[in-house]
C-alpha cells in the first residue's frame, strides 16, 4: 500500500470525525505546547543570565573588598592587613599569567546635588582602563581619560538615571554637580545598564545607572575615606586574555593577597563565569524536572491515541478483513494503521508548536519572565509528538493486522 | 487443471470440542468451468470457500492452486495470490463505505502497486464494462443494491484474475437483480473466466455448468447440469 493513499485516508479519517480526532490530539496539543513554553522561559533566563554575566566581563576575575564592621576592621588591621590596595594591583599585574589589564576601583555613598535636587549616589572612582574591562560606553561626552588620572582633575562621569533626574532640559555635559563638599563638572553620560536585582557572589546589588565616577587619583585626593580604616581600594577588575585557566588563575591570585594580607579573609573573588556556569547547572537540572512534567502530559496524550486507535481497529474490522481478502498483506494494515496515528499525533504536534510560541510570547509580554523560543526546542517537541504517535499507534495496528481476515469480514 | 483438492481436512477447536468441516474432500476444477456449490448452513461450504480463496489453510490434505501448493504458503503470499488470481464477490458486497466507486474498484490495485494513473484507468474500465461509467463517483450508499454488486464485480475483475469465487451474491437481492447479476457471470465465464458460485438457492446453482452439492463436510453430488436454464427463461417461468 502507498504511503500517499494511506496519509489521504488517515486525513480523511480525521476530518470525518472532527471533534473526536480533536479531543485524541488535546494530550499532544498541551503535551507539546507545554514543553515548548517550559524550555521557552529556561532558555529566555539562561540568555537573561549571560547577559548578566557578559557585563561582569566572561574573562574577568573579580576580588572585592569585603565589607566589615569598624569593629571586624580594627581587628583585620591589627593583624597587619592594610586591606584591599593599589599595592595589591601593581603586584597582580607583575605576577598574574595571562592577565590583559586591570582595573582599581574604590568606592563611597555620597550626597550629590545640582541646584536645588539632591540624592544619594554611589561615587566610584576608576582608572582609564575601567570603562573597556567593564565595557562601560558613554551616551554622550567620554570617560575618565589618562590626562584626568595624572591632573587629579574634578570631572564626573554620571550614570543615565542620574543625568535623567538632574538634567531634565540642559545639557548635562559641561555642567558642575556637588558631590559631598566637591564641586566636579559632568564629562560624559553612561549609556544605561541593565539592572543587577539580584546579587551577585559578593556583587551588592545596585542600581548601576545611578552612580558617579570620577578619576581614582581625584577620589583619593578630594574624598574622605567612607570609614577611617576603610580599605584604599574596594575591588580590583582583572581581564585576562582567556577562561581557559581562570580558576587557577584566580588561586594564584587568592594566594598573593592573602600574603600581602597576612592571611586575614578580608576579601572575596567572583568569578563571573563560573558563577555563570553554575547557575546553569542548576538550571539544566530544573529544565530537565519541567520538561518531564511535559513529558508526563505527552505520555497521556498518547495513552489517549492508542485508546481512539483500539477502537477504531474495532469499528473497522469489516474494513479490514475486506482489504485482507482483496490482497493486503498484514504490513499493508499495519502502515495504515501506523500512519493513522501519526497524523493524529503529528496535527496534534503542529497545533501544538503554534500553541506554545503562541503561549511563550504572551508570557513574555504579559509578564516579566523573559522567554526564548529556540528551533531546538520545538524539534525536540514535535520528534517527541512523533515518537508519541509511532510507539502508541504500533500496538492498535498490530492488532488490526492480526485480524483473521476470515472472521473479520463476517464481522457485523 | 486450475484447482486440485485432494482428501481435504479441516478443523477447528472451539471451546473443548474440536469440529471437523471438511472430512475428505476431493474436487478438481478446470479453467474456464461454471461450477456451483450448494450445500445448508454448516455443511462445510463457507469452510470450503475460504480455503479456495486461499484466506485459510487446510488442517489436512492437498490444495494445489494453479499447481501452486497452498498449505505451504506464507501470509504474504497467499495476500499475494488473492490480490492477483482471485476475485471475490460477497452476498454484503463489502464495498467500503467511505471511498467512491472508483476508489473502491482502485484498491486491489494498490495493494498489487500499480502506479496511479494506470490504476485509475483499468479501474474506469472495470466500471465502464459493468454499465457504472456515471456512478464513478457515487459513495455505496448512493448505490442501489444491484449498483453495488455490479462495483464489486468491477472490484473483483479490475485485477484480470481469471477466477471468481462468489459468495451468496445474489443473497441481497431481488430476483430481478439477481438474475441481471447472474447474467453478468455467465458472460463473464463465455469471455473465459472460471467462476465458482456458492449459494443455497438451487434456481440460481441451476445456472451453472456443473452443480456440486456438499453436506456434512463431504460432497455428497457431483454432475453436470444437463438442463441448464438461462436466467430470463427462468424470471418468465416465475412470472
Amino acid at each position: 500500500m502507498q504511503l500517499e493513499e494511506n496519509v489521504q485516508a488517515a486525513f480523511n479519517g480525521l476530518r470525518e470525525h472532527k471533534f473526536r480526532s480533536f479531543l485524541t490530539m488535546l494530550g499532544i496539543i498541551f503535551g507539546v505546547a507545554s514543553v515548548i513554553a517550559m524550555l521557552s522561559i529556561g532558555e529566555g533566563a539562561k540568555r537573561e543570565a549571560i547577559k548578566k554575566y557578559q557585563q561582569l566581563g566572561v574573562n574577568n576575575i573579580i576580588i572585592r573588598d569585603m565589607d566589615l564592621s569598624d569593629k571586624e576592621l580594627e581587628s583585620v588591621r591589627a593583624k597587619f592587613s592594610p586591606g584591599l590596595s593599589l599595592k595589591d594591583a601593581q603586584a597582580i599585574k607583575d605576577i598574574v599569567p595571562q592577565i590583559v589589564d586591570l582595573a582599581p576601583q574604590a568606592e563611597k555613598k555620597a550626597d550629590v546635588k545640582y541646584q536645588d535636587k539632591s540624592i544619594k549616589a554611589t561615587l566610584i572612582g576608576v582608572t582609564p582602563s575601567y570603562s573597556e574591562i567593564l565595557n562601560y560606553t558613554t551616551e554622550s561626552g567620554s570617560f575618565v581619560n589618562k590626562d584626568h588620572q595624572n591632573r587629579q582633575l574634578k570631572v564626573c562621569v554620571i550614570g543615565t538615571d542620574i543625568a535623567s533626574k538632574f538634567f531634565t532640559v540642559d545639557d548635562p555635559i559641561g555642567q558642575s554637580i556637588k558631590v559631598d563638599d566637591q564641586w566636579l563638572e559632568v564629562i560624559g553620560v553612561l549609556n544605561s545598564k541593565s539592572l543587577f536585582t539580584e546579587t551577585v557572589g559578593e556583587l551588592a546589588s545596585r542600581d548601576l545607572n545611578s552612580d558617579i565616577y570620577i578619576p581614582l587619583s581625584t577620589f583619593h585626593k578630594r574624598f574622605e575615606k567612607e570609614k577611617l580604616l576603610s580599605s584604599e581600594l574596594k575591588q580590583i577588575t582583572i581581564k585576562l586574555e582567556g577562561s581557559e585557566n581562570i580558576s587557577q588563575i584566580s588561586n594564584i591570585v587568592e594566594n598573593l593577597i592573602n600574603r600581602h594580607h597576612f592571611n586575614n579573609k578580608d576579601f572575596s573573588i567572583v568569578i563571573p563565569i563560573e558563577l555563570l556556569k553554575q547557575e546553569e547547572k542548576e538550571r539544566r537540572i530544573y529544565n530537565i524536572l519541567l520538561g518531564s512534567i511535559a513529558a508526563i502530559s505527552l505520555l497521556v496524550g498518547g495513552i489517549g491515541i492508542m485508546n481512539i486507535m483500539l477502537a477504531t481497529v474495532m469499528e473497522r474490522t469489516r474494513e479490514i478483513g475486506v482489504r485482507r481478502a482483496i490482497g493486503a498483506k498484514k504490513d499493508d494494515i499495519l502502515s495504515q494503521f501506523i500512519t493513522e496515528s501519526l497524523v493524529l499525533s503529528i496535527t496534534g504536534g503542529v497545533i501544538g508548536v503554534i500553541l506554545g510560541l503562541t503561549l511563550s510570547i504572551t508570557i513574555s509580554l504579559s509578564t516579566a519572565i523573559t522567554t526564548s523560543v529556540t528551533l531546538y526546542s520545538v524539534l525536540i517537541a514535535f520528534l517527541f509528538s512523533v515518537l508519541v504517535g509511532v510507539t502508541f499507534g504500533y500496538l492498535p495496528a498490530r492488532k488490526a493486522a492480526r485480524l483473521s481476515p476470515i472472521e473479520s469480514i463476517r464481522y457485523e | 487443471m486450475l484447482i486440485e483438492i485432494k482428501d481435504l481436512r479441516k478443523k477447528y477447536i472451539m471451546g473443548e470440542m474440536e469440529v471437523e468441516a471438511l472430512r475428505g474432500v476431493n474436487l478438481n476444477i478446470s479453467t474456464n468451468e461454471f461450477v456451483s456449490i450448494m450445500g445448508p448452513s454448516g455443511s462445510g461450504k463457507s469452510t470450503l470457500m475460504n480455503i479456495l480463496g486461499c484466506l485459510d489453510t487446510p488442517s489436512s490434505g492437498q490444495y494445489l492452486f494453479d499447481s501452486i501448493d497452498i498449505s505451504s504458503r506464507t501470509d504474504d503470499e497467499l495476500s499475494e495470490i488473492r490480490n492477483q488470481k482471485i476475485g471475490f464477490i460477497f452476498q454484503t458486497f463489502n464495498l467500503l463505505p467511505k471511498l467512491d466507486a472508483l476508489q473502491n474498484v482502485e484498491l486491489p490495485l494498490i495493494y498489487s502497486g500499480v502506479e496511479k494513473h494506470l490504476r485509475k484507468d483499468l479501474a474506469k474500465k472495470a466500471l465502464k464494462r459493468l454499465g457504472l461509467e456515471n456512478r464513478m463517483n457515487h459513495k455505496p450508499n448512493e448505490l442501489s443494491g444491484g449498483q453495488r454488486q455490479r462495483v464489486a464485480i468491477a472490484r473483483a475483475l479490475v485485477t484480470n484474475p481469471g477466477i471468481i469465487l462468489a459468495d451468496e451474491p445474489t443473497g441481497n437481492l431481488d430476483t430481478k437483480t439477481g438474475f441481471e447479476i447472474m447474467e453478468i457471470f455467465k458472460e463473464l465465464h463465455q469471455e473465459g473466466n472460471t467462476i465458482i458460485l456458492i449459494t443455497h438457492e438451487p434456481e440460481i446453482a441451476e445456472q451453472a455448468d456443473r452443480g456440486i452439492i456438499i453436506r456434512d463436510g463431504l460432497i455428497t453430488k457431483d454432475a453436470l447440469n444437463t438442463t441448464i436454464i438461462s436466467p430470463n427463461k427462468t424470471i418468465l417461468t416465475q412470472v
